[in-house]
Formats: structure tokens, C-alpha cells, sequence
């Protein structure tokens, strides 16, 4: 205790420029840091930063050329709003890689929340995300700034802008720190990639609907709701500037201002919570509550019934990871989306049947790389794989479980689709050919999961190979994909004949030989890779666990 | 004291096939059985050799180790433990050499030596996605036990390490020692000749700790094998009647404990002077302790 009290008095009690200091060098050490684990990522790091600068630049300029159109205004708020919201949800992605947006390693410092905060917020402004952000801002204020006076509040409203985004970031960072650094957290952010691309083709259809000239004045009214929500107030401030309205601008720098210090002030009891509270994550629940929870998240939605066989116990297995690993899920909800869209696209755009060939390959692939979501606990599998027999048990259980989703969905998207487009003469030779194309890539991916491994990386989200096996997964996407269609041939190349000469009353054939076809493919691929797994067990697991 | 195991890098033949899985008529010869040279050691090692890049991680290994024995294979960080209880259980492949367990060769006849060797690596995960108790269901199906026979097994298991309330708990949300728990219960479900475990106390709580070594010192009163790495000299101490101690990837001693241990007062003075190393005094941290800043 005696030697507390001195220690608090040296402890600083405002925002000395030194800490600010200390925090700024701190934000471009960790910069610098992560840029130096590897060439490639600095490369991919580069390569990033100038697209988003060349993007910022581009946006920018079109937002000046639309200087004094009519839809300016609009499309300033809305971009000031769209920056906000994505400076909101930046965390959730980002969390894991910035170090500094964990307030929580900074717990032993004596460091108050006051200039902590003042500090972090500095510090924040610093990097790529800021300067993108400036310069789309930059575009909004000047594309609705009319006169001198214009010109200056568009200065302080694009400064305000900015502030106000990185605030809202760093506020909901902290207000969201135990969630975020928990494995739910974690998986959340794992899971969110597939939400947004989701998302992205929600807002493309969205965009489609407004093209017409209607879309475009429903979108001018939603624009005068929105330059009400901060940080769009700051810019809409502008055009309220130039247009002579001072005390409206007044108001809505007024009402932006207040917005940032009520997030300051939500910051900083989120920080003063996170520096007084214990983490009480690895306080061990109480036996009852995690034998409750347990139950209810275990036993009760998966009984534990398992057949005796090998096969039975991979399946089941491969099936619980789809269900709970995110990455697992995420691959697999992707290729059921994708596969379903792509032949909704055709369905919409009167295409091609032939595009439900889409849902059968995104589902194939899935058999590709199996071990390198394994990670380093392929060495369980490897236990247990004494010779070749096991092997094959293993690849087939596998195969099983991809195959127990591909073909019940395949049959019912290209049903689907077929009977939309009105070509039910088609059905049965388009699922004989996605049949055959399944088995066609489940023998392939077999193949390669033994022969060319990698390992996903379990730090980063949005890797899909650890740094230095990229080569590998393009080897396996396209060269599975060539591999895959040529070994198709067989049951392509008559369906194309009969189409030729005219005989498509025979079309219907192709379901069945299709059908068996692909599955006599995989199941002959699955026995003669099972003694090149057995060989190579330990190649993998050095390969795999990255 | 007991003798140096010198071992000469004699075997230059970098050029010789390297050994494989159920490759047929490897290198074991010894299917078994009692040898003319006395009882089948539960692990024999010979010319056991491994290189990443120009370093050395395992510089010719010749080593038996007796059955029935609790044994500490014991050395500083980066002595090749981790190597070599990796290649003596088939996860990595050695460059040279040869590892029988109870006389059956490792990578010709995986398929006798996979049902007699539990394992509990450091340093690799488990499928952390499942609970634990799906975890040994899966494990000791994939092991070919019947389903009943597993099922009892993971009852009694998670019953004695005190896993039942943690039982249906996704082993990704388990506390380190909980993981090492989990690992045990999965690599005895099979009941195996010879456990193979690496730095299974290795940031443990006291209490699981307890708890492991009860289990293992049932498993070896009953006859098993243990052989367990660790740099901690008072658990291998207290712990083991068997030694193996490694410095950069050589045994520079093995035996029983006491002649290990020979004349120094613990086996933590034994395993500094073994692998050279005195104990450092801080000479220059003088402003240490005494008054702050």
C-alpha cells in the first residue's frame, strides 16, 4: 500500500503530449510489426492500400463532378451515413488484428480513462482506414459545398465526419471488448464474411430496384430522413451553408457535435468498466449451470446415437463440425447459397438450365482440402489410421457426409429450377450430369485433400490459405475443376451426341448412368487414395497444421 | 551415473528409403516375444535421427526403455523431446532410424503398434468443436472398440478426472488442464501397452495435476508404460523410477532415477551439470529490489 500512493501521483492526470506520444508510436509500431511477419503479406498489405486509395480517389472525384446535380445532396448524406455504419461494424472484423482496440491489455498501465481516451482517439486517427475515410468525405462536403462560407464548414464538418467515425468504431470496440475477444466473438466474425456477402446481394438488388427514374425520387425522399443521423448531419451542414440556411447548419453541426460526445461519453464508461472490472472469463461456471447449459447445447438437439461403424462415426463427426466449426459452416452455407443463386439468376433471367450444374460443382468442392480444416488435429485421425482399410473408412465417411447434403439438394435446386424454366424435358439429363459431376469431385478432392494439402489458418478469418500455399489452393481449385469436368466427359460427351443426332428420347438415359457413374467414380477414386493417405499421414499433419 | 550413450552420426546413408507405413518388410525384425538379449524393452530406439533444415533436432538416438516403468524423458526447451516422442509414435516421419514398441516396428507395422500406444502430443489440438464426451465416443469408435464397450470406458474416465460435469461442453471452451484431461481420458479409452505423453503437466492447475497423476500411477501399477517429457526436475522426481535426459538432441543419460541422479543432492542439480549448464547469478541487475524506480 505504501508503495501505491507515490505511484498514483506520477500517474498522469491529463492528456500530456507525452502519452499521446507514446500511443501514436505505439499505433505505428504494431503497424509496422504486422507488416514485417511475412513479404507477402506486406505485398498484400500494399497492393490493398493503393486499390482503397484509388477507389477513395475515384469516389471522391465522381462525388465533385456531381457538383450542383440534383441528386448531390442525397448522395452525400448517403455516403456519410454508409461510412458511419461501416466504421460501426468494423470491429467485429478487425478485432483480432488491431491490437490497440483492445483497451483491456492496457489494464496494468496506470493510466486513466480520461487521457487514455484522448490518446486512443488520436492514435486511431492514424492508417489506412482514416484516409480513405477523409477522402470520401472530402468528395461528399465539396460535391454540396456552395460558396466561401460552405467551403469552411465543409472543412470542420469532414474533420467532424472523421472523428465522429473513428469515435463510433472505437466506442463500440469497447462496449463490445468481452464479446469480441470470447470464442463466440470469434466465430461471430467468422460467420459474419458469409452475412455480408449475403447482404451485398440484398443491396444489389435493392440498387436494382431504384434504377428506374421513381427508384431514384424514392431515394431523394429517404435522403431527407437521413441527413437528420449523424455523421451525415455534419454534412449535410455544408449544402445547408450554402444555401444561406446558417441556423439550420448551425443546428446540425450542433446535433453532430452532440452525437460525438455522447459516444465519447459512452467510450469512456465502457473503458473505466473494462480497466476497474476483472476479466471473469476463465472464472469457472458452477457445476449445475454448465450441466444445464451443456444439456441444452449438447445432448438434447444431437442425441448421442452412433452407429458402430467407421464410416457411421466419420459422418457424424464431419457433420457436428459443419454444424458448429464456422469455418466448416461458412464453407458450406456459401456453396448452398451460391448454388441456389446461381440458378435462381437463371431461373429470373430466363437462362440456362444447365447453370443448376453450378449447385452440383460449389457442393463437389466441398470434398477438397478435407485435413486443412482438420488443422493440427488431423494427428487424432492419423491415430487412428492403421491401415488401409481405416484409410478408406476415413476418405469414404467423408465423402458420405458431403454427399448426404450434395445430392438431396442438387436434386431438388435443378427440380426447382427445371420446372420454373418450364424445361422439365431437360430434368433428367441435367441431374444425371450434376450427379456425375458431384462423384466427379468428390473422387477429385479426395485425391488432392491426400496429395496436395494446406493448412487454413485459425487466426485470420478471412485467409483461406496460410501465407506461401496460395499456389496449392489454386492448384486445387482449378485443376480439380479441369480434373473434374474432363472425368465428365464420359457422360457429357453422349448427352452432346444425342443432342447432335437428334435422339432425345434417349436423353433420359443420362440420369441413371450419370447417376451411377459418379458414384462408382468417387467410390473407385476413394479406394485406390486410401493407401496414398496411409502413406502419407505424417506429410499431411506437417502440412496441415500450418 | 549412468554411461553416455554416444552416438556416432554413422549412418550416412541419407540416400536409403525412408521408412513408411505398412511398407512391406521394414527394418522391425523383433515381432514380439522375448529376445535371447533378455525381456522386449516397451520402447527401442535405434540411430533415431531427424533434421529441419541444417539443424539437428534429433542427432542419433540409441534408447531402451524398460516396460512396466514410469519414465521421464527430461530436457531443456528446444532439446528435441517433442521430436523424438513424435516420431516414436509415427506422427512425424524420422530421417533415419529405427523405433520399435514392445518389438513391433513403428512404420512397417503401424497396424500392431497403433492399438498398443496412446498418445497425448503438446502442441496439437483435438476436434475442439465436439464435447468432450462426444470427443471419446468418436475417438474409441474410430479405435474399432464396440459402441457399449466405449461408452463405459468415457463414463468411468470422465467420472475419475473429474469431467462429468464438463462432460457435454464443447472442449474449445475447456481450461488448459481440462484439454490435458480430455487428451488423457482419449488416449487410455483404448487401453494401451504404452502412453506416450508430452508435457501433460505443462501449465496445469494443481488440483487436475493431482488428478492426472493418481490416473497415471494407477496405469502403471497395473503394468502400463508411461513415458512422459518435462522440464519440471521435482514432478519427473518425484514422479518417475526411470530417466531419459536430452541436450540438443542426444540422451546424454538414461537410467534408473537413482543412478541418474547418482551423487547430486537432487536430479535438478544432476540435469544442470548433465547438460552444462550453471546457475546464473543476476551480477548486473543491481537495481533490482530496494526502493522504487
Amino acid at each position: 500500500m505504501t508503495v501505491a500512493a507515490p505511484r498514483a501521483e506520477t500517474a498522469p492526470t491529463a492528456a500530456s503530449p507525452s502519452i499521446i506520444g507514446v500511443f501514436v508510436r505505439l499505433k505505428l509500431s504494431l503497424m509496422r510489426g504486422g507488416l514485417r511477419r511475412s513479404r507477402g503479406r506486406t505485398v498484400g498489405w500494399c497492393v490493398g492500400v493503393a486499390l482503397a486509395m484509388l477507389y477513395a480517389l475515384a469516389n471522391g472525384a465522381g462525388m465533385i463532378a456531381l457538383r450542383h446535380n440534383h441528386y448531390a445532396p442525397a448522395v452525400s448524406v448517403t455516403v456519410a451515413v454508409v461510412l458511419g455504419i461501416g466504421w460501426a461494424v468494423m470491429p467485429l472484423f478487425f478485432f483480432g488484428g488491431d491490437d490497440t482496440l483492445d483497451p483491456t491489455r492496457l489494464a496494468m498501465l496506470p493510466l486513466r480513462p480520461r487521457p487514455l481516451l484522448t490518446a486512443l482517439l488520436i492514435s486511431s486517427l492514424i492508417g489506412v482506414g482514416p484516409l480513405f475515410t477523409l477522402l470520401l468525405g472530402a468528395g461528399a462536403v465539396t460535391s454540396v459545398a456552395n460558396g466561401p462560407a460552405a467551403v469552411v464548414v465543409a472543412i470542420f464538418a469532414n474533420a467532424l465526419l472523421l472523428v465522429f467515425c473513428v469515435a463510433l468504431s472505437r466506442a463500440v470496440a469497447a462496449a463490445n471488448t468481452r464479446l469480441l475477444t470470447s470464442r463466440k466473438g470469434r466465430d461471430l466474425a467468422l460467420l459474419s464474411g458469409v452475412f455480408v456477402a449475403i447482404g451485398a446481394q440484398l443491396v444489389n438488388l435493392g440498387l436494382s430496384s431504384l434504377s428506374g427514374t421513381d427508384g431514384l425520387r424514392r431515394a431523394t425522399s429517404a435522403a431527407s430522413v437521413v441527413r437528420w443521423i449523424p455523421p451525415a448531419t455534419a454534412v449535410d451542414a455544408v449544402r445547408s451553408t450554402g444555401r444561406g440556411a446558417y441556423g439550420l447548419a448551425a443546428v446540425q453541426l450542433a446535433v453532430t457535435a452532440t452525437a460525438l460526445v455522447l459516444l465519447l461519453h459512452w467510450w469512456h464508461r465502457s473503458l473505466h468498466r473494462l480497466m476497474v472490472s476483472p476479466d471473469a472469463s476463465t472464472i469457472a461456471a458452477s457445476p449445475e449451470e454448465s450441466t444445464a447449459r451443456g444439456t441444452a447445447e449438447g445432448r438434447s438437439r444431437l442425441p448421442l446415437r452412433l452407429p458402430s461403424g467407421r464410416t457411421g462415426t466419420v459422418m457424424q463427426r464431419q457433420f457436428r463440425y459443419m454444424w458448429r466449426d464456422p469455418r466448416a459452416k461458412a464453407a458450406l452455407a456459401t456453396g448452398l447459397a451460391v448454388g441456389l443463386l446461381l440458378p435462381l439468376v437463371a431461373v429470373v433471367q430466363h437462362g440456362s438450365v444447365y447453370q443448376c450444374l453450378w449447385a452440383a460443382g460449389l457442393l463437389g468442392i466441398q470434398m477438397y482440402n478435407q485435413f486443412g480444416l482438420d488443422g493440427s488435429a488431423f494427428w487424432t485421425v492419423m491415430t487412428a489410421i492403421a491401415d488401409r482399410r481405416d484409410a478408406e473408412l476415413e476418405l469414404r465417411g467423408r465423402a458420405m457426409a458431403i454427399a448426404l447434403i450434395a445430392v438431396p439438394y442438387v436434386t431438388v435446386v435443378t427440380t426447382g429450377a427445371a420446372l420454373l424454366l418450364g424445361r422439365a424435358d431437360a430434368l433428367a439429363e441435367t441431374l444425371g450430369l450434376s450427379f456425375a459431376f458431384v462423384g466427379a469431385l468428390v473422387a477429385t478432392g479426395g485425391f488432392a485433400s491426400v496429395r496436395f494439402p494446406y493448412a487454413v489458418p485459425h487466426d485470420n478469418p478471412f485467409a483461406n490459405a496460410a501465407p506461401g500455399q496460395s499456389g496449392l489452393v489454386m492448384l486445387n481449385v482449378f485443376g480439380g475443376t479441369v480434373a473434374g469436368t474432363a472425368l465428365c466427359l464420359p457422360v457429357l460427351g453422349p448427352v452432346i451426341a444425342l443432342h447432335l443426332t437428334g435422339h432425345h428420347a434417349f436423353l433420359w438415359l443420362a440420369l441413371p448412368v450419370g447417376a451411377l457413374y459418379g458414384a462408382a467414380l468417387a467410390a473407385l477414386s476413394l479406394r485406390l487414395t486410401a493407401p496414398r493417405l496411409l502413406d502419407r499421414l505424417p506429410e499431411i499433419l506437417a502440412t496441415v497444421r500450418g | 551415473m549412468a554411461q553416455e550413450s554416444e552416438s556416432t552420426p554413422a549412418r550416412a546413408d541419407r540416400g536409403a528409403p525412408l521408412p513408411y507405413y505398412g511398407a512391406a518388410g521394414g527394418t522391425g525384425q523383433a515381432q514380439g516375444g522375448a529376445t535371447a538379449a533378455g525381456p522386449v524393452p516397451a520402447v527401442r530406439i535405434r540411430g533415431l535421427w531427424k533434421r529441419f533444415g541444417e539443424q539437428a533436432a534429433v542427432a542419433g538416438i540409441e534408447l531402451d526403455l524398460p516396460a512396466g516403468r514410469f519414465i521421464g524423458l527430461v530436457g531443456p526447451n528446444g532439446a528435441g523431446k517433442t521430436t523424438t516422442l513424435s516420431m516414436v509414435t509415427g506422427l512425424l516421419r524420422p530421417d533415419d532410424g529405427l523405433v520399435q514398441v514392445n518389438g513391433h516396428d513403428v512404420w512397417s507395422d503401424p497396424v500392431a503398434v497403433k492399438s498398443r500406444i496412446g498418445v497425448l502430443p503438446e502442441g496439437l489440438r483435438l476436434f475442439e468443436r465436439l464435447s468432450g464426451r462426444e470427443l471419446l465416443a468418436y475417438t474409441g469408435r474410430l479405435r474399432g472398440l464396440p459402441g457399449d464397450e466405449v461408452d463405459k470406458r468415457t463414463a468411468q474416465l470422465l467420472d475419475v478426472l473429474d469431467l462429468t460435469a464438463a462432460q457435454h461442453k464443447l472442449v474449445v471452451d475447456y481450461s488448459t488442464g481440462m484439454r490435458k484431461k480430455i487428451g488423457l481420458a482419449a488416449a487410455l479409452l483404448h487401453n494401451p501397452e504404452v502412453l506416450f505423453l508430452d508435457e501433460p503437466f505443462e501449465g496445469v492447475d494443481p488440483v487436475s495435476a493431482q488428478v492426472i497423476r493418481g490416473v497415471l500411477e494407477r496405469y502403471t501399477a497395473a503394468g502400463g508404460t508411461v513415458v512422459f517429457s518435462s522440464h519440471v526436475m521435482e514432478l519427473v522426481e518425484s514422479l518417475c523410477d526411470w530417466v531419459a535426459v536430452m541436450a540438443a538432441g542426444r540422451i546424454v543419460a538414461h537410467g534408473p532415477l537413482a543412478e541418474v541422479r547418482g551423487a547430486a543432492p537432487t536430479l535438478q542439480d544432476a540435469f544442470l551439470s548433465l547438460v552444462g549448464a550453471d546457475r546464473r547469478t543476476g551480477q548486473d541487475l543491481d537495481w533490482l529490489g530496494g526502493g522504487s524506480r
